[in-house]
């Protein structure tokens, strides 16, 4: 239990510091992420702490606004996810009969895909840009939050607060919104933090594979794409932007399992 | 005395051939590197330079290159033009036997080219055949005799007689896009196709019947390797014998010899003409005062291209250095840019993803054009998708500004590049019109004489630069390494280290 | 349970449909199209669209997808835009790379998270337990693609201990290691819900010692969801194949996929969307089958 504190404090701290590096970039790198500022790849030193990259730019201010710009992917496209599986689940799981059926029937469709290619093929469709991977990546992991909300919404619509609020007139939107959702907020919570981390992962992997955010606007993953070619010459160029993916990631993934545990007793 | 001398010398001229002969592998087998998948083995269908690279050890042409890049004979041991200009009469060598043993006529390059010219195969080589909307016609005349019948004087012609040729007897009547023969390829060059394994080689051997005399090598082995880091780690540990070094391991590789040459490409920075934004040349000018073309080639070739300021490559005997050059010099591009009355002037570049060089120099620039004021946001754009942009048949195109290369053709003429009426619909993407430039392109491929059409060209090259319609930027050079086993390389140049394939060897 | 098992392979065709229709509609949205391939720009556009004629580009889309169906049903997946090669072909020629990858990371995967789960469960809160928790966390926070990275830099090109492709050690080792964390975890949580059952404590009250305990009675237990295991991770491990072949340039079906969805091979990328799908939902279905079997209630009923 205590390790498990522990745990969770340490992910806290990781996530606060990056969201306070994500928020304060401009304030916080030391220089341009843009800006070419020598004539050939340098190593670390002082005057460029994780030294530069191909270009002659700054690997620590790149990582640091790459931390924005993966942090906000991955949270709009939670929030998209959010919005999309709350709703479906809700229906489903609130209207049941038929409806529900369909609707699962259809959920079912979109888990037994191969999310990874799916996700390639749409982006080798469009033309990848900031906007449409948040879309992407939240239009293609609702899913796991929509059976979730369903199940909520399964077991709480029977009730009796269900019953009273129906009987003082309540219409059904109402009911559901503001009413059983807030009930069932504790597990959403979760699925929220544990699908941020899965959205950095699969940003990352998209911008690596160049389907992502687009260069020369960094991101970690993009970094790592960049890093590819230089792994002999430039190893810092490919260990520091995974470093620091691996380290939001997991921070996510301790805060997650400590709100699990603490809004949801149950063995582990 | 003069007996036992001439003996002697006897002796030692045996003694060296024999070193000779010594000297090479006579089961000597040459590892090569595609970069890519093969698609199909089949010169008139094929676009990629991994199924070309096949085709051009399997496979032969009316003619073919030298290392200068000049015409000499392949199939056609001679070749003569009318004095209208108008038909072209080749004259094919009588020894020449397919690699199934029967014998090469001139029915096979009546068939190679009316094959072609059949709009219902997928051959996107045919609007080289095609003149003014006009197809070339040819006549077989006898087995060995074959004429091409133009509708306008082309001098770009030959560079199309190049095509290799295929074997009616193996390919008449049948499917030709979708045939077995596009993966078993029978032709009548120095190597015959051997087995192809999917994703990880082709193997070809040796052809002792061939009309040029039987090649040195008794195989080559072509192993699929689509990425440049493991291309360079099989070099070093041998399992590969040549294959293309990026700039920044050239000068760190140990234990191969290098070879560095100019290639017959350039990559430039396109205006789109038609947009208000660069209509006015002082503004493109601006912009190409703003290049630092040394900064560019530093950064991404590590020294390793050449910069670039004409629409030609230096390689080429049509280049000319009598153009308009526009140094790096951002302060006459500050000036020019305030006298054309330019504040604050944004845009967006294509480039299209998958290019590492591209990419770069596109962030590259825009942080030269933010030095002078002028603010260029990138749009990366996969290949077809900016293909279609570029290529729509609309007026005013809706792209700003492209940066993208020109492979250039053994032959000079960029008809298609530079003609006013190649816009919207043709490679003149950029919208270039200029009467004196049209009139100049039309007069090199009507005019024979090389001597001519470089008087031409020279003029056109400084008409264009005039204008700055692109801001040219580099000529890349490859960079190449091949192992000390392997002798009998061409000299350095565009045709490549290995243009006589059959003299290639390797050492004992 | 056959009726379950029919009645769950009925289910497979609509859910076929409707993940082709999806497929097939979301490619041709496509701006640009696999003629566009032919990436030489000499080439003339009327030539290119004459090509796609010959493709039947030009018709509409709902036309295409119908011939596609009419097609696949017969399992002729047309060709290949690039190789012209039977697509069928193309695909179980890579096939057998992709299976002896996966097999071998899902068969060492087993061989480590059993004894790693078991002795987790067994071991609940000890030193070996938290860091063994520790550490699955850090290795499902690790992108695949940067440890197929870090790994190549370190064994392939520092130490020079195996080739950095073609060689089948480093992305195997890279699935492994991130398929592990999940799996373990499973099994922990399995051995832990083993371990809680009555028959268990009515094993110690009867005084068998502790190891036969485990290993005899619980182990066994513990072992039956490994077809529920296959079955759930069959779809992350075929995910996770598209990456790890591409970079370490391992002959698959995913690499195969991964080319194709870049170049639009129309053909191509149908008929992977088609199989990987037929073969997650089987996944899936083995899974439920797993947990059918798994189910206590049936188990003591056959037992009793």
């Amino acid at each position: 239990m205590l390790k498990k504190n522990k745990l969770a404090l340490f992910g806290l701290i990781i996530l606060v510091l990056f969201c306070v590096l994500a928020a304060l970039a401009p304030v916080i790198a030391p220089y341009d992420p843009g800006e070419i500022m020598e004539s050939e790849i340098q190593g670390p030193s002082l005057k460029h702490l994780f030294g530069t990259d191909d270009l002659g730019r700054d690997v620590l201010s790149r990582v640091i606004y790459g931390g924005r710009i993966s942090l906000s992917v991955a949270a709009v496209a939670v929030l998209v996810a959010l919005s999309i599986g709350i709703m479906i689940g809700a229906i489903s799981g609130y209207y049941g009969g038929l409806i529900d059926e369909i609707i699962m029937r259809f959920t079912d469709i979109m888990l037994s895909f191969p999310t990874i290619f799916l996700i390639l093929v749409i982006q080798s469709v469009l033309t990848p840009n900031i906007y449409n991977v948040m879309i992407v990546i939240g239009a293609t992991s609702w899913m796991g939050i929509a059976r979730l909300v369903r199940g909520e919404f399964l077991t709480l619509k029977e009730r009796e607060f269900v019953e009273a609020a129906r009987a003082i007139g309540c219409s059904n939107l109402r009911i559901i919104f503001r009413h059983i959702l807030p009930n069932s907020m504790a597990p959403i919570i979760v699925a929220a933090t544990l699908g941020m981390a899965g959205a950095i992962l699969t940003e990352s992997a998209l911008s690596f594979l160049g389907l992502g955010v687009q260069p020369p606007t960094p991101s970690w993953g993009n970094m790592l794409m960049d890093s590819q070619t230089y792994l002999l010459d430039a190893p810092w160029m490919a260990i520091i932007p995974g470093l620091f993916i691996v380290l939001a990631v997991l921070s996510l993934y301790f805060v997650g399992e400590a709100l699990r545990e603490a809004l949801n007793p149950k063995e582990w | 005395m003069t007996k036992i001398f001439l003996r002697s010398l006897f002796i030692i001229l045996l003694a060296t051939g024999f070193v000779f002969a010594l000297d090479h592998d006579p089961n000597g087998r040459l590892v090569l590197s595609l970069g890519g998948e093969v698609s199909v083995m089949n010169p008139i269908l094929s676009t990629d330079t991994a199924s070309s690279a096949i085709e051009g050890v399997i496979f032969s042409g009316l003619v073919k290159v030298d290392k200068n890049l000049d015409f000499v004979p392949d199939l056609a041991k001679s070749w003569k033009v009318s004095k209208s200009g108008l038909v072209w009469t080749f004259n094919l060598r009588k020894d020449v036997y397919w690699h199934d043993g029967r014998k090469f006529t001139a029915d096979d390059v009546k068939f190679t080219f009316d094959t072609i010219l059949n709009p219902k195969i997928n051959s996107v080589r045919r609007g080289d055949y095609i003149i003014d909307g006009k197809p070339i016609k040819f006549r077989v005349i006898d087995k060995y005799t074959i004429k091409a019948i133009l509708p306008k004087p082309f001098s770009p012609f030959l560079a199309s007689a190049g095509m290799g040729i295929l074997p009616k007897h193996l390919l008449e009547g049948k499917e030709l896009d979708m045939a077995k023969f596009n993966s078993n390829p029978v032709g009548t060059g120095p190597f015959k196709f051997v087995e192809y394994k999917t994703g990880d080689h082709v193997l070809v051997k040796r052809n002792p019947d061939c009309y040029g005399g039987a090649p040195l090598l008794k195989e080559i082995l072509f192993k699929i390797i689509p990425d440049e880091n493991t291309a360079l780690v099989a070099l070093k540990s041998g399992e590969i014998d040549s294959t293309g070094i990026p700039a920044k391991d050239f000068h760190k590789i140990k234990g191969v010899n290098l070879f560095k040459y100019d290639a017959l490409l350039y990559t430039y920075f396109g205006f789109n003409l038609k947009s208000p934004k660069f209509s006015d040349v002082r503004v493109r000018q601006a912009l190409s005062y703003a290049v630092n073309r040394k900064q560019l080639i530093g950064l991404i070739f590590l020294g390793y291209a050449s910069p670039a300021y004409a629409p030609s490559a230096p390689v080429s005997w049509a280049y000319s250095d009598d153009v308009y050059r526009y140094g790096y010099d951002p302060q006459k591009a500050k000036e020019l840019l305030k006298e054309a009355g330019v504040r604050d002037l944004e845009f967006t570049v294509l480039v299209n993803h998958g290019n590492k060089d591209r990419g770069k120099a596109a962030t590259i620039l825009q942080q030269q054009f933010k030095r002078v004021g002028v603010k260029m946001n990138i749009r990366v754009l996969e290949w077809s998708a900016m293909l279609k942009v570029i290529n729509a048949r609309k007026d005013p195109k809706d792209f700003d500004a492209v940066i993208i290369g020109w492979s250039l053709g053994v032959d000079p003429d960029s008809y298609s590049i530079w003609h006013s009426s190649q816009y919207p619909g043709g490679l003149n993407f950029v919208g270039y019109d200029n009467t004196e430039v049209d009139r100049l392109l039309e007069a090199g491929r009507v005019e024979q004489s090389k001597s001519g059409r470089k008087k031409i060209y020279a003029k056109m090259y400084r008409e264009i630069t005039k204008d700055a319609p692109y801001i040219f930027l580099w000529y890349p050079q490859v960079l190449t390494g091949v192992r000390s086993r392997v002798g009998g390389l061409s000299e350095p140049g565009p045709a490549g280290l290995f243009l006589d394939i059959e003299k290639v060897y390797i050492k004992k | 349970m056959t009726k379950y098992i029919f009645k769950r392979l009925l289910q497979l065709i609509p859910l076929l449909i409707g993940i082709t229709v999806i497929s097939f509609f979301i490619m041709h949205l496509a701006p640009g199209d696999p003629t566009a391939l032919y990436a030489d720009p000499n080439v003339k556009p009327e030539e290119l669209a004459r090509i796609r004629a010959n493709w039947g580009l030009d018709k509409p889309v709902a036309v295409q997808y119908f011939i596609w169906l009419k097609n696949a049903a017969r399992l002729d997946f047309g060709t290949s835009y690039i190789s012209g090669k039977p697509v069928t072909q193309e695909i179980f020629e890579r096939l057998p790379a992709t299976v002896l990858l996966m097999s071998l990371s899902f068969a060492i995967i087993l061989l480590i998270s059993i004894p790693v789960g078991v002795i987790s469960a067994v071991k609940k809160g000890s030193l070996f337990d938290n860091v063994f928790t520790i550490v699955s966390f850090i290795f499902m926070s690790i992108p695949s693609f940067w440890l197929a990275l870090v790994l190549m830099l370190v064994f392939s090109l520092r130490l020079q201990w195996f080739p950095p492709f073609g060689n089948i050690v480093l992305p195997c080792a890279t699935m492994v290691i991130t398929g592990l964390a999940g799996i373990t975890r499973y099994q922990r949580a399995s051995m832990l819900e083993v371990l809680r059952q009555e028959y268990i404590k009515v094993a110690r009250a009867k005084g068998l010692p502790e190891w036969v305990v485990i290993y005899k009675h619980a182990l066994r237990n513990a072992l039956i969801p490994i077809v529920t295991l296959l079955g759930l991770t069959l779809p992350d491990l075929f995910g996770g194949a598209f990456i790890i072949e591409t970079i370490f340039a391992w002959p698959g079906m995913g690499r195969l996929g991964v080319s194709a969805v870049f170049s639009r091979n129309y053909p191509v990328i149908m008929g992977i969307s088609v199989f990987t799908a037929v073969l997650i939902v089987l996944g899936n279905l083995l899974a439920d089958v797993g947990y059918a079997i798994v189910d206590p209630r049936i188990r003591y009923a056959k037992k009793e």
